[in-house]
């Protein structure tokens, strides 16, 4: 079959690969219809992710049709169309009972990396390095779905491609960046960046009855689909994002501040410069610039609420702000388990629409051209999905 | 290949799996397992279990707060951390999870060498 693999930083390349088969008992393979491209995936394009070896399979946000089960697969049937959760639960360790699916103890057969680097490693996710379990991707014509039953959930007829694709990742994660924040009605929330993440945590701010939400990034196109949702917008190479925050919440800063960009924060000034270079000569893993930027803004007794990915160690984190404002810090890979049959049943219903995201419909076989758009967010990219 | 500079850090993860193997020689490698003890001390309880206790000390205390089972196992090495975790997965999930057979693109000689030798590091583990 054909896939795209990752061949080197920022070196992707269409290939032939054999076809996965089922592996385990509890397995399903799936044709993939519609596999996205998302955030996570520049860090692994960037070379920030450790572990990713040439010839790796990419993609994690996909949809498809069940094509084969294994003998122990009892609720999913061939011919169903699933939407298959980007991280990989067992269904049946503590974490999963606990609806702490992206902790599950089991998905990951690769734990040593991380339990090394972390304390303890957390559930795999496809198509995102070997020290995540090494499962090959989604942007393949077929893909291995293990714990079929509990990690694929089918797609009401209703819903469309388009939209279902991100009921994988995009939608989940930004879900539980305001489940994790407790948003309801009198909140102010910020959200730092306006990529798939952040439009889906605006979304879930306002459904969860915020009274405002305020979106932060510096594309005006990304800007413009927030305040379409009806979020107030904030441009941080126009202002300061601290001093237009406090006006804007009466001098208290917002209840949640939800950071929805992770470890490659950009940023202008003297700090993003420093950042920068550590980053690159790797005297920090990740820069954090909009990780401060939220703790800092957040008002006393806040939530911060963390969906960017994080891999390692942030320079001058302002552990000062977090103790004396009394802050709770939360974060995680998302719990996509959780939320994708509540979302999958609101979009049938029209009450989530997750199709503005899809901006650039792609072949696979032109997956660089692809990330290159995302990447760069050139013509208006918001998310590049190919169809294999 | 590894990734560039990235690889810095995995080479650091990677020797140091390599070289606490295990960290205290005459520590305990525990794992918490979603199971009743009854299951884990009868007559009956799993093949594996058995013969991990020929080998080793093995103990077996309920989890606090309805958690389970902790099992520890002295002076675990590398293969047999491995074999503790595989037995989890079977008591948890009924089998053990592979990931050897994927689907992958060209390989270079490195990542062909690599590839196995990563997977076995990690999977031995360290604490
Ligand atoms: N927790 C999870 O499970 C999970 C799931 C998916 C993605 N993610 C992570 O979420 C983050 C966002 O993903 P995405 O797909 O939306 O990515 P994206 O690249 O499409 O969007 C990131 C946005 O952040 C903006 N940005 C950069 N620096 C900023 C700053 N200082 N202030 C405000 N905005 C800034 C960029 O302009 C961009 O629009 C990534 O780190 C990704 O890895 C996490
Ligand atoms: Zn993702
Ligand atoms: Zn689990």
């Amino acid at each position: 079959m054909r896939a795209l693999c990752w061949t080197g930083v920022n070196e992707l390349s269409v290939e032939n690969v054999p076809d996965p088969g089922l592996l385990n008992r509890q397995d399903a393979v799936v044709k993939v219809t519609a596999s996205s491209t998302c955030g996570s995936d520049l860090h692994l394009l960037d070379g920030y992710v450790p572990t990713m070896m040439a010839g790796d399979v990419l993609g994690h946000e996909f949809v498809g049709e069940v094509v084969e089960t294994g003998p122990d697969v009892r609720e999913r049937r061939v011919g169903e169309r699933v939407t298959v959760c980007s991280i990989i639960g067992c269904g049946r360790c503590h974490y999963c009972k606990e609806g702490l699916w992206s902790l599950c103890d089991n998905s990951n057969p690769n734990p040593g990396f991380l339990e090394t680097s972390n304390g303890h490693a957390g559930a795999a996710i496809f198509g995102y390095s070997h020290a995540l379990g090494g499962f090959a991707g989604s942007h393949a014509e077929y893909v291995r779905v293990p714990y079929a039953d509990v990690n694929a959930f089918p797609v009401p007829e209703n819903v469309p491609d388009a939209s279902a694709v991100f009921a994988s990742d995009a939608v989940p994660t930004g879900w539980m960046g305001a489940d994790l924040g407790e948003v309801g009605p009198g909140d102010v929330v910020a959200v730092w960046g306006c990529g798939g993440v952040g439009q889906m945590a605006t979304l879930a701010s306002l459904r969860m009855g915020a009274d405002r939400v305020i979106a932060i990034d510096r594309f005006p196109e990304r800007l413009a689909m927030a305040a379409e949702m009806g979020a107030d917008v904030l441009d941080y190479g126009d202002v300061d994002v601290l001093e237009a925050l406090k006006e804007l919440t009466g001098g208290r800063g917002p209840d949640v501040c939800i950071e929805a960009v992770g470890m490659e924060s950009h940023g202008t000034g003297a700090q993003y410069a420093y950042d920068r270079v550590k980053h690159a000569l790797r005297l920090q893993t990740d820069r954090g610039l909009s990780l401060r930027q939220a703790i800092h803004a957040c008002r006393k007794g806040g939530v911060v609420s963390v969906l960017g990915v994080y891999l390692g160690v942030v320079d001058k984190f302002p552990m000062g702000a977090v103790m004396n404002k009394g802050l709770t810090l939360r974060g995680a890979q998302q719990h996509g388990h959780r939320y994708i049959p509540m979302i999958l049943d609101r979009m049938s219903k029209g009450e989530i629409d997750a199709s503005p995201l899809l901006t650039h419909p792609m072949r696979l076989e032109d997956g660089s051209r692809g990330y290159e758009l995302f990447k760069k967010k050139q013509d208006g990219c918001v998310r590049a999905v190919f169809r294999p | 290949m590894l990734v560039a500079g990235a690889a810095a850090v995995a080479g650091i993860a990677l020797v140091r799996a390599a070289r606490s193997a295990p960290p205290n020689p005459d520590g305990w490698f525990a794992v918490t397992v979603e199971t009743e003890p009854s299951r884990l001390t009868g007559p009956d309880r799993p093949d594996e279990l058995a013969r991990l206790s020929e080998r080793h000390e093995v103990r077996i205390k309920p989890a606090p707060g309805g958690r389970g089972s902790e099992i520890a196992v002295r002076e675990a090495d590398g293969e047999t951390r491995d074999r503790v975790r595989k037995l989890k997965q079977l008591l948890e999930t009924g089998e053990v999870l592979l990931v050897d057979q994927q689907p992958e693109g060209h390989r270079t000689p490195l990542g062909r060498v690599g590839v196995p030798a990563f997977r076995h590091l990690t999977r031995k583990g360290v604490r």
